[in-house]
């Protein structure tokens, strides 16, 4: 079989599997969630109080863009996983075992992720034939004017991210959920480097500048502001992709973007950009060896010990007796309410395999927001208390899936009505022990609002991460919201997306308390269905 | 016997086990130990696309231990699944003691233990410690799991590496470990399901030999395809095939159905695939002098001498009596 077959069936079997599972139709329910929202105007490009005439070029314009920057931020959470895909299912040691090289399998998995991300894109695509034709300011078609910003400016995006995300799965660091928190400032800083680059040019993009454009945002702002500013003089520069309700009110037309062979070039560079990333994960990738995967890797577990280990297990069993041990009956079987004992497991649980520098850090912390001003404690280090257990929290509730203890657990005595409020409990210990340092100089301070909206903070946290963990059955999706929250919300102190309630201004715990009643409910709800018998 | 002391003294002696032996375990006394009966009652399962895994399966158990043979995609772990409370029946009524389990699967939880077929552990978790966190869930008292556990430990072998990582554990020693967690609660109801999968034959032998004695008050259900398994350890069995109940009697009962019909001699391995044509081979063996070959048959092969049956050829021959209606 050639090489092309072999990469054919490799791509064609990882995208079936995908397109197979119902995550794949979420998938795609996202991308027409968002092209409905740009269709809708609740995501409106403007510049001041501009925008371009439904046209060709505005709308494809505005989807390429719009793919370009939201779908790849959330593109990545999408694809990543692959291999550890093949490595819980095994197959990945069934490769392994082929003459395929770990370059051969990178590239496919590239590709694999690749075409899941160019299914998004297309049906953006067909969003955007759809809006130009029902908003039908202009009912001419051109078809390249539409579509050539998906096709050069969205898709050689994702293809890098497509890319990324393989590189993360192969390098241990990144893999797992620090991987996940660290591609969302990742992402910020490919769009930041990009507008940077538009913006100290004074609106005209150099050619230089196109090879540091990730999204094609920049490159596009410096053509509508040539455009723009011949339209009105007075335009001040401003460019804006945002998401909300604010309408623009002028109209401009606006009639394409003018490529040109440097720009193109450009574009294309992220495809050498992603099949660099795709070889530069084969060097990391560790083509499942099992003494270099997820677990073995952790200290005490070196090959050469476990198989010592083994020996010694087996040489006792030569030796031992084993009629000689009595299991002393116990004396009730039945289940106890021992509650509390719980959900001191289920603590033990989520701390599990965490090393002293964890805690000392987590202590930090917690004195940190002891010992500054309140404002500081409150409004900032806060912040990095609350993004610190991001990876406890998001075991909850898929823990049972991802490690397929589902059937041991949820065949003992009130799995729903003991278990789950146990795990709930433990998260909830953890988010107030880490935050603990800010609610002693609340209530040192008798600030009383301040004091609900921490408390409920910290019933919200566990809530969210419990709700989705049940949901989805793993812990990226958490992981990537949770960031994107922190960060937007949280970190900027915007009303009503402050969960934490960083201010005064911004907090809005009432909100907050009733999402987390709903968040419960659903766990709740999500739960008894996972139950065959609640 | 007195009653004050948790321990009784049982004389066993199976003709085709390992012999007689004296085996000492903590039982209750009887006489604390409620009967226990599970009935299942026409029950069926459904999946998408109108698959039944699962028809009209009947089956009343005491205490003993249920084999439970079949085919792959018998039905096996379907029925597993759903004695354990892990899947719902579509259709009929398992029953604990009377107490139907869909109305209160708690009353059959409460006493169950089980090993799943496929089961994952926490890596980063040590033995003891995932068997500290299954009592707790279980809702076992902290010191009585503790004492319990150490004494898990032991019989599964594990005691030595009890503080390890499970992540760095073999396959052998995580089922172990899942043999552990089944036994945590003392459990009336112990359900296992291909347990000797990954096990070494000395595991192997030393797990049979602890179904056996743990069968004393309890119900045992083991699930394999592995006949041996069930042949040393299973007081009953029961054979499925396509979601349907073929037989269930006692090893003994499927033995005489199939004694006088088991047929060996020695034939040159050229023969071979002609005997196999007409004949249901049920083992071959290459030896010096030629192929020596197991069939069951009705009327002796020409130079055949009869065998004493095991229950391998019952298996066989009940299968093939469901699907064709007619005897080997």
């Amino acid at each position: 079989m050639t090489s092309g077959r072999v990469l054919w069936h490799l791509v064609k079997a990882d995208f079936l599997t995908r397109v197979r599972r119902t995550s794949f139709l979420v998938t795609l329910a996202f991308a027409v969630f968002l092209g409905y929202q740009v269709f809708a105007g609740n995501i409106v490009m403007q510049l001041d109080d501009y925008r371009g005439v439904y046209n060709s070029a505005w709308v494809g314009a505005l989807m390429g863009v719009v793919t370009s920057t939201f779908l790849t931020l959330a593109g990545f959470y999408i694809v990543k996983g692959s291999i550890l895909r093949d490595e819980t299912t095994r197959v990945g040691q069934i490769l392994a075992a082929t003459p395929m090289s770990k370059s051969f399998y990178t590239v496919a998995k590239v590709l694999g992720n690749f075409a899941v991300l160019a299914a998004m894109v297309a049906v953006m695509g067909v969003a955007a034939l759809a809006m130009q034709l029902v908003r039908a300011e202009d009912r001419t078609l051109h078809v390249w004017t539409l579509l050539s910003p998906l096709l050069l400016y969205a898709l050689p995006a994702m293809a890098f991210v497509a890319a990324l995300a393989v590189l993360f799965e192969t390098l241990p660091l990144l893999r797992g959920g620090v991987g996940n928190v660290v591609w969302f400032f990742l992402w910020t800083g490919l769009m930041v480097l990009g507008v940077g680059q538009s913006v100290t040019h004074g609106g005209v993009v150099m050619h230089a500048g196109y090879f540091r454009d990730f999204s094609g945002m920049p490159t596009l702002m410096g053509q509508m502001r040539t455009t723009l500013l011949q339209v009105d003089p007075h335009f001040h520069n401003d460019f804006s992709l945002s998401v909300g309700s604010m309408k623009p009110h002028k109209q401009f037309l606006w009639t394409g973007v003018q490529w040109d062979g440097a720009q193109v070039a450009a574009r294309l560079l992220w495809f050498v950009y992603a099949l660099a990333g795709s070889l530069l994960a084969a060097v990391f990738f560790h083509r499942f060896d099992p003494a270099r995967e997820r677990f073995a890797r952790k200290r005490n577990a070196a090959p050469e010990r476990i198989a010592v280990v083994e020996f010694a297990a087996a040489k006792n069993l030569a030796q031992a007796d084993p009629w000689t041990h009595r299991l002393t009956p116990l004396e009730s079987s039945g289940a106890k309410n021992r509650f509390f004992a719980l959900v001191a497991a289920e603590l033990r649980v989520m701390l599990q395999g965490h090393r002293w520098w964890w805690y000392a850090i987590a202590g930090a912390l917690f004195v940190a927001c002891l010992a500054a001003p309140l404002s500081a404690s409150r409004g900032g280090v806060i912040l990095a208390a609350w993004i610190w257990p991001l990876l406890i929290w998001s075991q909850m509730g898929g823990r049972e899936a991802r490690y397929a203890t589902g059937s041991l657990i949820f065949s003992a005595p009130h799995a729903l009505d003991r278990q789950l409020p146990a795990a709930w409990v433990a998260g909830a210990l953890v988010t107030l022990a880490t935050g603990g340092g800010l609610l002693i100089r609340l209530l040192i301070a008798g600030d009383g609002r301040g004091v609900a909206g921490f408390l409920v903070a910290v019933c919200f946290i566990p809530s969210l991460a419990l709700a989705l963990g049940i949901l989805t059955g793993g812990s990226k999706f958490f992981e990537a919201l949770y960031t994107v929250w922190w960060y937007t919300g949280a970190a900027h102190h915007i009303r009503g997306l402050d969960f934490m309630g960083t201010v005064d201004a911004s907090g809005t715990p009432v909100v907050y308390l009733g999402l987390t009643v709903v968040l419960l409910a659903v766990c709740w709800t999500r739960r008894r269905t996972q139950l065959a018998y609640a | 016997m007195s009653g004050a002391h948790y321990v009784t003294v049982t004389i066993r002696h199976r003709s085709w086990n390992q012999g007689g032996r004296i085996s000492v375990w903590g039982f209750k006394p009887l006489s604390e130990v409620p009967r226990v009966k599970l009935s299942i009652e026409n029950v069926g399962k459904r999946y998408s696309g109108n698959v039944w895994a699962l028809r009209r399966f009947s089956l009343e158990l005491k205490p003993g231990v249920l084999g439970l043979l079949g085919p792959n995609g018998a039905g096996k772990t379907t029925l597993m699944n759903i004695l354990a409370t892990i899947t719902r029946a579509s259709e009929g009524t398992v029953t604990w003691n009377g107490v139907d389990v869909a109305k209160d699967p708690n009353a059959l939880r409460a006493v169950l233990g089980y090993l799943p077929q496929d089961f994952g552990v926490y890596p980063n978790l040590s033995a003891q410690e995932f068997l500290e966190y299954l009592a707790a869930v279980k809702g076992l008292d902290a010191t009585a799991a503790r004492r319990r556990i150490d004494q898990l430990l032991n019989v599964v072998n594990l005691a030595d590496v009890r503080g390890r990582p499970l992540g760095g554990f073999s396959g052998g020693m995580k089922q172990r470990v899942g043999i552990a967690q089944a036994l945590l609660n003392d459990p009336r109801l112990l359900i296992v399901d291909e347990p000797t999968a990954g096990l070494d034959p000395e595991e192997r032998v030393r797990f049979r030999n602890l179904l056996s004695d743990l069968s004393g008050e309890r119900i045992v259900i083991l699930s394999t395809h592995i006949v041996s398994d069930v042949e040393a350890t299973a007081t009953d069995i029961a054979l499925i095939s396509n979601g349907a109940l073929v037989a269930h009697a006692s090893p003994e009962d499927l033995l005489q159905r199939v004694d006088g019909r088991v047929w060996e001699w020695v034939i040159p391995s050229a023969d071979l695939n002609a005997v196999k044509q007409v004949y249901r081979v049920s083992n071959t063996a290459r030896r010096s002098d030629g192929v020596h070959v197991r069939v069951l048959s009705e009327e002796p092969p020409q130079g055949a001498r009869p065998v004493a049956p095991t229950l391998e050829d019952a298996y066989l021959d009940a299968l093939s009596v469901y699907r064709t209606g007619v005897a080997a």
